[in-house]
């Protein structure tokens, strides 16, 4: 191997290129723009001014963070479902004036006086939500214009108050505490805008209401076609923006007791920065309420920074416009590109070398020379199935099969013509097994491993296994179930493709070369799983050994078959069966000669085999051609291996040309009979195996002769 | 300085020379199946070049020349003890036969027997197309210097540039260089005011060359490889064979130094990602994820390496009408199209087939009103 080659696999071992991706996909990662920015800001003030992060600057800061915390809770809702919200200014404005006239001045309650309050805002906020969501008038012109004529109400409402307010005291303990109290340390205002923030994070994540915001932000469209009563959920959006604003003005007035002209003034173009700044896009439904506590930090460090080093209410202004030209360029950018970057990040090819590949010419007298034995096999279900990546028998010979419409298909004994869906699961069933009491179970890509009783009532068994310590992939969930094969004791052993892609990408997985993949057992009497073979090369076909001890699995893209002790004396123990394959095994199931077949769902070339030494050409490959020009392992040809337990190869079945039976993902033998599935193919074919045991069916090796 | 800074800068954007997008297939090119369907003329082994001589069509194939008659089977006309690859034919009844043992012989008319074996002074390795202009002259295209006509695939993946065309005068057997440096050239036809047309084959362009004057392309940025280019005397307009088509991973993996050197090191030149003239018949060739058979049935636009194309040019080379045989069809690897009589037949060196073709079918299509 030439010395460039091994520092390439080394390179390739211990550098984790995935990462990036894997990081890239997250949905926090939209995060990462406003911690980035908020650091710039701690820094860059901290340099400039000794004493900004000193204590007494930090419970000023405190008191207003907590006022604007609970006013972008609001604003964050309304921004989600793809509103804006520019009232909040006049609003805040109208709202102290009011808790003056009312609290200060008459000195009503607090229990009533707070919620009145909050209902003038929200009275505010319903008149918008039914001009916006109801009438479908344009938010941001709506709610200017809401802006000035409330303005214009606080203004005539100065004047003819302004006398009463200002003579007004509430001496009361609650509206002191409201003012200038804290808790540990801590001022009320932040300590209510705590509450405040938690809940609305738990609804925007984990409720309805928050979902149906989310959905309505994203598409309008297609939340309406989901059944979201989309113009109920915008109008309450801005209803709830305008009761918070009435809190924060409540604790505003309660601080300042202040009813000058410019109480509110520029607010919703702060609000309104600090928003967009923290990543809750103008667009709707991306954000949260995390990063908009972020955004307000970043704009209350600024402002407040900025008056105190003596800047001008001018130059603020000017700085705050320009942050907010910043924020909504970061936000377009950022969201335009974000999966460009990510799709050229995501795939991260690794270094893999196979053995030189076997000889497959017909007189070459190799173990695998073609033949054309499966040429013009017959026929099940030709053209009326999509998909049957595995095909079982119960023991009346019914013939059952996935398809990618969601379904098992059973064709009925003994001519297999006439067929009927047996359960809809809803995702595409890949592998398939019976147990001892003729429950069928599956393997479904996308959802996970599944149980159908003969009464066809469909059971979910697992959907997740434990998640590894290390994986930033959140490998709990299960995304690409494959094969599996049920133990004597009712363990259910069966393989997960990737962790890394989805069902519909398992191809791109090949690109990679990485051990992505893994073997996970479900324990019916746990009823829990547990990942026990992790970081295999796409462990496909799964097929326990008569013994009753061991498996044999296929890793695809790795070319070999291995076996695995799960019991016995060599309990935990590997040991590689047939190694260097000249394609892709795919299933693997027992013949009636005490041997097993193994499908070959793809061969390999030796231009990808090449490639595969090369990560850093597939990851150019993968970033410079388009998709469907991507070099593929050859999925166009197919075989079928029979071998023993020792690994000699017995038997090799070939379709030449891919005809029918352009790429084999299955086999079962049942009664003389060899049947193939394909993932791709739109028919099961029916090889009749020379000298076969006529009688022989695979459920009876399992479960014994019926009764 | 400059130069070095635009090639990173092109690596990095996936621009300029570091481009692998490929020119689609559109107006006067969008595909048909008129190629696949068209009607077998004669089915003959990897047939390459075509010719009419005193109204005979004969075809070049392996080391054999043969007649093509009106029932469609052949009769020898001439073998030679290497393989044939280029012919073609004067009015007079001159025959020029381009041979892989490094010459040109003439058969017939007033030059028989003559044999040329340099041109310019050097060998003639590599010759992938003859045109007669007049009974004296005849032009020639040398696809490489160094390289004989079967190294073909190593010569694109390289993306070399060493082939010339030559204009020799048979009475007197002057030569003369009409052009130098080209990558490929795969066809010669005479062009209007005593101008050459040659289609240069890796740079997928025409060229308009004559001797003192800087060749000049007329037609660039074609989907395929152009091979042999012949006039229509009736009507003055062009018919343009295309061998194979362009593919994105081919382009990328010329850009590819190490991979590149690699595979020609290691792979067996059928298996390599290189343009090809068939079909893909054995899993050892690589696959794109495009052409991944579904429902057991390979999809016509899958991306492929081998296609069947012939285009129909104006005197003033835009693209009017073409034939296809796209990836799902057999018919590719085209080689040369010519008139014969009413006629089109084109020889499909991938389908070991020579079909005839209906002239007036190859027109731009009327796009399809989609909503109407």
């Amino acid at each position: 191997m030439a010395a460039s080659e091994t520092w390439t696999r080394w390179r390739y071992r211990y550098v984790p290129d995935k990462l990036v991706g894997e990081i890239l996909a997250k949905n926090w990662i939209d995060t990462l723009i406003p911690v980035v920015i908020l650091s710039g800001v701690l820094t860059f003030f901290s340099v400039q001014m000794p004493g900004f992060l000193g204590g007494s600057n930090l419970t000023d800061i405190a008191q207003i963070y907590g006022e604007y915390l609970i006013i972008i809770v609001g604003i964050t809702f309304v921004m989600m479902a793809g509103g804006i919200d520019l009232t909040v200014g006049s609003v805040f404005a109208l709202c102290n004036l009011a808790a003056l006239l009312l609290i200060n001045s008459m000195e009503i309650n607090l229990a009533i006086g707070i919620p009145a309050i909050m209902l003038l805002g929200g009275l505010v906020g319903l008149i918008n939500g039914v001009l916006i969501g109801y009438l479908g008038m344009r938010a941001f012109l709506t709610t200017l214009v809401m802006l000035i004529i409330v303005r214009a109400i606080v203004d005539k409402g100065l004047l003819d108050y302004g006398q009463t307010i200002s003579r007004g005291f509430n001496a009361s303990s609650a509206w002191e505490f409201m003012a200038i109290g804290s808790v540990f340390g801590v001022p009320s205002s932040l300590v209510v805008a705590a509450a405040i923030v938690l809940v609305g994070h738990v609804v925007l994540t984990r409720m309805r209401f928050g979902w149906h915001v989310t959905a309505v932000g994203g598409s309008r469209r297609s939340a309406y076609n989901a059944g979201i009563r989309v113009k109920r959920t915008i109008c309450l959006t801005y209803v709830l923006s305008g009761l918070l604003t009435g809190l924060a003005a409540t604790f505003y007035a309660a601080r300042l007791s202040s009813a000058g002209t410019d109480v509110g003034k520029g607010l919703e173009v702060t609000m309104l920065t600090a928003a967009v700044l923290g990543g809750i896009s103008l667009g709707g439904g991306r954000g949260s309420i995390v990063k908009a506590m972020l955004g307000a930090l970043i704009i209350l460090l600024v402002q407040n920074s900025l008056i105190r080093m003596g800047l001008t209410s001018g130059t603020s202004s000017l700085v705050l416009g320009g942050l907010l030209l910043l924020a909504v360029a970061i936000d377009v950018r950022w969201v335009k590109n974000r999966h460009k970057v990510l799709a050229r990040a995501y795939v991260s090819p690794t270094y893999f070398k196979l053995p030189p590949l076997p000889e497959t010419a017909a007189d070459s007298g190799s173990d695998y020379a073609l033949n054309d034995k499966l040429r013009g096999v017959e026929a099940i279900g030709l053209g009326e199935l999509d998909g049957p990546e595995d095909v079982i028998f119960d023991r009346e010979d019914n013939l059952y099969c996935g398809s990618r419409h969601g379904d098992i298909i059973r064709f009925f004994a003994p001519d297999h013509t006439r067929w009927e869906v047996f359960a809809h699961i809803g995702g595409h069933p890949l592998g398939l097994a019976f147990d001892g009491e003729g429950n069928l179970h599956t393997c479904v890509g996308g959802m996970g491993l599944y149980k159908i009783t003969p009464e066809r009532e469909v059971i979910k068994l697992s959907d997740e296994t434990n998640r590894s310590l290390l994986s930033v992939v959140d490998d709990s969930r299960l995304r690409l179930a494959d094969d599996l094969d049920i133990a004597p004791d009712g363990r259910i052993f069966f393989s997960e493709a990737t962790v890394r892609y989805e069902m519909y990408d398992w191809m791109v997985d090949a690109l990679e070369g990485r051990g992505n993949g893994r073997i996970i057992c479900y324990d019916p009497r746990s009823k829990s799983s547990r990942t026990v073979l992790p970081n295999l090369q796409l462990p496909n076909g799964i097929c326990v050994e008569r013994e009753g001890q061991s498996i044999l699995f296929a890793e695809t893209w790795g070319c070999r078959i291995t076996r695995w002790f799960f019991d016995g004396p060599r309990k935990g123990e590997t040991e590689i069966v047939v190694a260097n394959l000249p394609g892709y095994p795919d299933n693997i199931n027992r013949a009636s000669d005490g041997t097993y077949w193994c499908a070959l769902c793809g061969m390999r070339s030796p231009v990808f085999d090449l490639a595969l030494r090369m990560p850093s050409f597939r990851k150019r490959m993968v970033q410079k051609v388009g998709r469907d020009d991507w070099l593929y392992p050859n999925m166009n040809t197919g075989c079928v291996i029979k071998f023993d337990a020792q690994g000699n190869i017995l038997d090799v079945l070939w379709d030449l040309g891919g005809e029918a039976h352009p790429m084999i993902t299955s086999i079962r033998e049942h009664k003389g009979f060899l049947y193939l599935g394909g993932i791709y193919n739109n028919r099961v074919g029916k090889y009749r195996i020379p000298g076969a045991d006529p009688n022989w069916t695979s459920f009876d090796d399992y479960w014994g002769p019926s009764a | 300085m400059i130069s070095a800074l635009k090639a990173r800068w092109d690596a990095f954007r996936g621009s300029g020379e570091a481009a692998v997008t490929v020119p689609p297939m559109d107006g006067a090119l969008r595909p048909n199946q008129l190629l696949e369907d068209a009607p077998l003329l004669c089915a003959i082994a990897a047939p390459d070049d075509l010719a009419v001589r005193s109204g005979d069509l004969l075809v070049s194939s392996g080391t054999e020349i043969r007649r093509i008659r009106a029932d469609g089977g052949t009769d020898l006309v001439k073998s030679f003890p290497v393989e044939v690859t280029a012919i073609a034919a004067s009015a007079g009844g001159t025959l020029a036969v381009g041979l892989a043992n490094r010459t040109i012989e003439l058969v017939g008319g007033k030059p028989d027997g003559l044999v040329l074996s340099t041109l310019g002074g050097r060998s003639a390795v590599c010759t992938t197309a003859l045109c007669f202009n007049g009974e004296d002259q005849l032009l020639v295209a040398q696809g490489s210097a160094t390289r004989p006509v079967a190294e073909w695939k190593r010569d694109v993946m390289e993306r070399r540039a060493t082939g010339s065309v030559w204009r020799v005068h048979l009475s007197d057997g002057k030569d003369q260089a009409l052009a130098q440096d080209l990558a490929w050239p795969f066809g010669v036809a005479p062009g209007d005011g005593g101008q050459t047309i040659v289609s240069e084959s890796w740079r997928h362009r025409l060229l308009q060359v004559g001797s003192g004057t800087a060749p000049k392309a007329v037609l660039s940025d074609l989907p395929g490889y152009p091979a042999r280019l012949h006039r229509d005397q009736a009507t003055g307009e062009y018919w343009l064979a295309l061998f194979a088509p362009r593919n994105q991973i081919i382009e990328f993996v010329q850009r590819e130094p190490e991979f590149l050197k690699q595979m020609m090191a290691d792979v067996d030149p059928a298996f390599w990602a290189a343009p090809a003239l068939k079909p893909s018949a054995t899993f050892l060739e690589p696959l794109q994820g495009g052409a991944q058979k579904h429902l057991g049935m390979l999809k016509p636009w899958a991306p492929t390496r081998s296609y069947g194309l012939v285009v129909r040019l104006s005197s003033d080379f835009r693209p009017l009408g073409s034939f296809h045989s796209r990836a799902d069809g057999t018919r590719h690897g085209v080689f040369t199209c010519l008139r014969f009589g009413d006629h089109l037949v084109a020889a499909s060196k991938g389908g070991d087939a020579i079909v005839e073709l209906a002239r007036s079918a190859a027109v731009r299509p009327v796009p399809e009103l989609e909503f109407a």
